[in-house]
């Protein structure tokens, strides 16, 4: 067997409280994660139109080859999947992962996955240590948030021994053991419910935390002692020391200039969270396991440890507009989402929405929409916790927002209208808008084509930030419009267009733009989903500490894989994995009713233009276009989509897949090619294959 | 197991246990720190090893518990990675404030002046190596699995390790034997959770540091530019020294 893997997935039947073994071999060419639990959810889940609420519904929980290894920003994440609950009109298949060290133990243990099938007749949490596996009763657990139940179980499987090195079996350990667990939103199956792991991980989009509560689990927890083996550990200690040069970790010793820096490797200890704390309070860093970069933050008051840039996002412009300056409110109400379990992005969207009919007289005490809040407690601590603690429990307006956003604007029959102002703020498939698809295509685009939002921020930190920033402080972005056409028409392979840069009126709509989708669907599918690389550090692009300015994709990918793996396998392989696994979604989800028509934006994509803040980003969009002959970063603000031409960018991307332009779906050809003949039988069968 | 165990030495009615709590809150190493000698003895001591020319220091106000350290060292020794199998132990509490104690426990062997480990061993395989700067070590073939040298150090958790594959004891060896590292290791070579640590929280010294029993006292923040103009604090108090203030990273976060 390959290094990396144990070779055995864990199924956990619920109904049944038994649990069974599957060869993880067969499911190796998907890499892991999500390629592996795309497959294994395949073959698993027999009717994939069922309710994510239903007992039938499957969920896996990944590792990669690469988790519990050195290999940085890829050792820690887990990649869950499974019929989500936050999809609308339909539910559609979706996946979520999450940092911290639960993957790393799943693999101690002695398992690269999980599978949860079936739901239990009473609350339960699971408790894995190395190959023993048993269901408890959750009911001392049930009710309490989603850091009082990880305390408890770290209580009961450390048996009071903090320090203490304990054995297990013949093995030892000091450890704590790694909980993902679901705080009030999963337990009352809240649409908007997230798993939560350690401080500050959660796999939040999809409401897998709802799932979990469907399913009467409350927590999984497992605790590892043994080894991953590695093919060849001194290439992979190797491999690491040569890519701290990439990183701030490789240059601590030199000045740190912040400013126009864009690469996404290169980043710096505790910059997910340092910026939304009061500026006075002391912290340090916080890290995944192996992580070289330690994103994340602890802070002296404890409060919102190890959460990131978007658990900020739900609420922090309202503490700044209300106090003046980032405070202790911010990082209160972040602990709270935190232990409500509930997903960021739902609660900022909610908030967003409700502001906006509140400042309309629609939504207040006494109103149309009928509500206690009072908005002029907006930006405090108290105002968040009151408004979380509705959308968990479901009362007051939480009564239709714990059904997420999309499907309470149905409820109170403010869909079409809303969304087509713009005061509600969904994208489209019933995610909230993370950043805009008028400005930023790339991301509006892989959101349209997929299941959810895509929050890949790879291109993003590029094309957005590093532009837009520079341009507010008035200074250059360290890596030029053009010196990003050049690296990019090198490291997009196969592309390897330039002209993948062009985020122009006419560029939103080329071909090139459909090759750079293409491209982010199949690297972010193999490379980022199944091999887990963090998304805040994947893919190296542009590195101002990289030789003349590049980072390390393409070339470390592959050295990683095969330092773990053993296996020779190129880049544009990997891409080809990337690809196998993008179809074989695709096909679930055309299972599931999707087709051309409903991939469209909200109408406020069509008919209203882009400004800054629409979300909770106060920065213009700054993006690359190609203009007059020339590379040049510009204002891309007050956009708004063409129907037509997004329709026919619809049709080159959906040709360039090998995909039926006037369906959407993969034709026959494409999906023998990829080795999916019978997935391409499957959606004969239901009459859903392209032609 | 060690933190309880009582630990008798012969002859004197007293145990070494007893010998650090008398020692009160100073403790073995603060004691230890301050002989900057070659040898080192207690009351009843007719053992006595020269010191260790090489220490490891973890600054925990800069750990970020990412176990990076942790997984370089199983794999440069044992060619896997693992945190049981770890010479370093990082003890990580999420949920804890800066500065709480306990937050995240760095568990680095010490090379003490005086090794009980060593003293304990019955048949010479825990010594001080010196073709390795005398560093406490292990000598596998000479190792009967007793485990009195887990035992024996007085740290909790013990820094020596089980390994439950070999049924031998290993410890920290400042990366001596380290068939899986391309550099050298050891004493004046590389050492693999040094060079990982990406906050550089872990520093090789050759002088014993001055230590309490919770750990070394050591700031490794002020050595590095880059760490207050991240806007992290560099004073053991949370304070910072003063320095430009950063602008904001535009990496997305
Ligand atoms: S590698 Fe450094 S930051 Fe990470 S756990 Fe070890 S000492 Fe802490
Ligand atoms: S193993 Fe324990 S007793 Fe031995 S040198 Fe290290 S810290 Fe001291
Ligand atoms: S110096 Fe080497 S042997 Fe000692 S803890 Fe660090 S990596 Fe392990």
């Amino acid at each position: 067997m390959a290094g990396g893997y144990t070779g055995k997935i864990l199924r956990i039947d619920l109904t049944n409280k038994s649990v069974s073994t599957l060869d993880s071999e067969k499911y190796q060419e998907y890499g892991g994660g999500h390629g592996m639990g795309s497959a294994v959810f395949w073959d698993l889940c027999e009717d994939k139109t069922v309710s994510g609420f239903d007992p039938k519904n499957v969920v896996t929980i990944m590792a990669s080859p690469f988790s519990g290894t050195l290999v940085p920003a890829a050792s820690g994440r887990t990649e869950v999947q499974g019929i989500g609950v936050q999809g609308y009109p339909i539910e559609y298949f979706t996946r979520s992962n999450f940092g911290g060290r639960f993957c790393g133990h799943m693999k101690w243990a002695g398992w690269d996955g999980f599978t949860v099938e079936g739901a239990a007749d009473e609350p339960v949490w699971i408790d894995i240590r190395n190959g023993e596996v048993e269901f408890k009763s959750a009911e001392g657990l049930w009710g309490l948030d989603a850091v009082e139940a990880q305390e408890e179980i770290w209580r009961i499987v450390q048996n009071g021994e903090e320090k203490e090195w304990r054995e297990l079996g013949k093995e030892r350990t000091t450890q704590r053991p790694a909980v993902l667990t679901i705080g009030k939103a999963g337990e009352t199956l809240s649409r908007t419910a997230a798993l939560i792991h350690d401080a500050g991980n959660g796999a939040g989009q999809g409401g897998f935390g709802g799932v979990f509560g469907a399913k009467n689990l409350k927590a999984i927890s497992v605790l590892g002692t043994g080894s991953v083996e590695i093919a060849d550990p001194k290439a992979l200690m190797d491999a690491r020391l040569w890519s701290m040069e990439y990183a701030v970790a490789g240059h601590l010793d030199e000045d740190y200039t912040p400013l126009g820096m864009g690469s996404m490797f290169g980043g710096a200890p505790a910059s997910g969270a340092a910026g939304y704390g009061p500026a006075d309070q002391p912290k340090s860093p916080i890290g995944c396991l192996g992580c070289h970069k330690n994103c994340r933050a602890r802070f002296a008051s404890a409060a919102s440890n190890g959460s990131s840039c978007v658990d900020y996002f739900f609420y922090h412009v309202y503490d700044q507009a209300a106090h003046g300056s980032y405070t202790q409110h911010i990082l209160d109400a972040t602990e709270a989402l935190q232990r409500y379990g509930i997903n960021s992005y739902q609660a900022e969207g909610a908030i967003i929405w409700l502001n906006n009919l509140h400042k309309e007289g629609i939504l207040g005490p006494g109103l149309e929409i009928d509500t206690a809040l009072d908005f002029n407690q907006l930006g405090t601590a108290e105002f968040a916790k009151q408004f979380l603690d509705m959308m968990a429990n479901g009362y007051d307006v939480g009564e239709a927002l714990h059904e997420g956003v999309a499907y309470a604007a149905e409820k109170w029959g403010r869909y079409e209208q809303d969304t087509a102002s713009g005061i509600l703020p969904l994208q489209c498939h019933g995610y909230v808008q993370h950043y805009d698809a008028r400005t930023e295509v790339e991301w509006g685009y892989g959101s349209l084509v997929g299941d959810r939002d895509i929050n890949e921020h790879d291109f993003n930190t590029l094309v957005f930030w590093a532009p837009s920033i520079s341009a507010l402080f008035g200074a250059q972005p360290a890596c030029s419009a053009d010196q990003l056409a050049e690296i990019m028409g090198e490291k997009l392979s196969p592309y390897n267009d330039p002209m993948m840069m062009d985020y122009s009126d006419e560029g939103i709509y080329s071909e090139s733009m459909a090759k750079l989708v293409a491209w982010h669907r199949h690297y972010t599918r193999y490379y980022k989903q199944s091999l887990a690389l963090c998304d805040w550090a994947w893919g190296d692009f542009f590195n101002e500490y990289g030789p003349e300015g590049r980072g390390m994709t393409g070339e470390g990918e592959p050295k990683f894989y095969k330092a773990v793996t053993g296996i020779d396998q190129s880049f544009e392989e990997g891409m080809e994995v990337g690809r196998k696994i993008w179809n074989l979604d695709r096909a679930i989800w055309i299972l599931q009713g999707r087709d051309r028509e409903l991939e469209v934006f909200t109408d406020y994509n069509y008919e209203v233009g882009a400004v800054p803040g629409y979300t909770t980003y106060e920065v213009p969009y700054v993006v690359p276009m190609y203009k007059d002959g020339q590379w040049v970063y510009e204002s891309a603000v007050g956009r708004m989509l063409d129907r037509d031409k997004v329709e026919e960018w619809k049709t080159k991307f959906y040709t360039l897949e090998g995909w039926d332009p006037a369906t959407g779906w993969p034709t026959r050809a494409t999906l023998e090619e990829l080795g999916l003949s019978h997935v391409a039988d499957d959606l004969e069968a239901a009459g859903k294959l392209g032609s | 197991m060690a933190d309880n165990d009582i630990k008798t030495t012969e002859g004197q009615g007293y145990s070494r246990r007893q010998f650090l709590i008398g020692a009160g809150g100073v403790g073995i190493g603060a004691l230890a720190g301050g002989f900057m000698v070659k040898s080192f003895f207690l009351p009843d001591s007719v053992f006595a090893v020269p010191a260790s020319e090489g220490y490891l220091v973890v600054d925990t106000h800069k750990c970020a518990g990412c176990a990076s350290c942790m997984l370089a060292c199983s794999l440069v020794h044992s060619g896997e990675t693992s945190l049981s199998l770890s010479r370093i132990q990082v003890i990580n509490n999420v949920f804890a404030a800066y500065g709480e104690e306990d937050s995240v426990v760095q568990e680095q062997c010490r090379q003490c002046p005086h090794p009980y480990c060593a003293e304990a061993c019955p048949t010479g395989a825990m010594h001080a190596d010196p073709d390795n700067g005398n560093v406490r070590t292990v000598d596998q073939a000479k190792c009967i699995g007793c485990e009195r040298c887990i035992e024996a150090c007085p740290f909790t958790p013990s820094r020596v390790q089980w390994d439950p594959k070999k049924r031998k004891a290993q410890k920290c060896d400042l990366c001596k034997d380290t068939p899986y590292m391309t550099e050298e290791g050891g004493v004046g070579g590389q050492q693999a959770c040094v060079a990982v640590c990406p906050t550089r929280a872990i520093s090789f010294v050759s002088d014993i540091p001055a230590q309490t029993d919770t750990g070394y006292q050591v700031n490794l923040r002020d050595d590095n530019v880059a760490w207050a103009l991240l806007g992290l604090p560099t004073e053991d108090d949370g304070s910072y020294a003063p320095v430009a203030t950063a602008a904001p990273a535009p990496t997305g976060h």
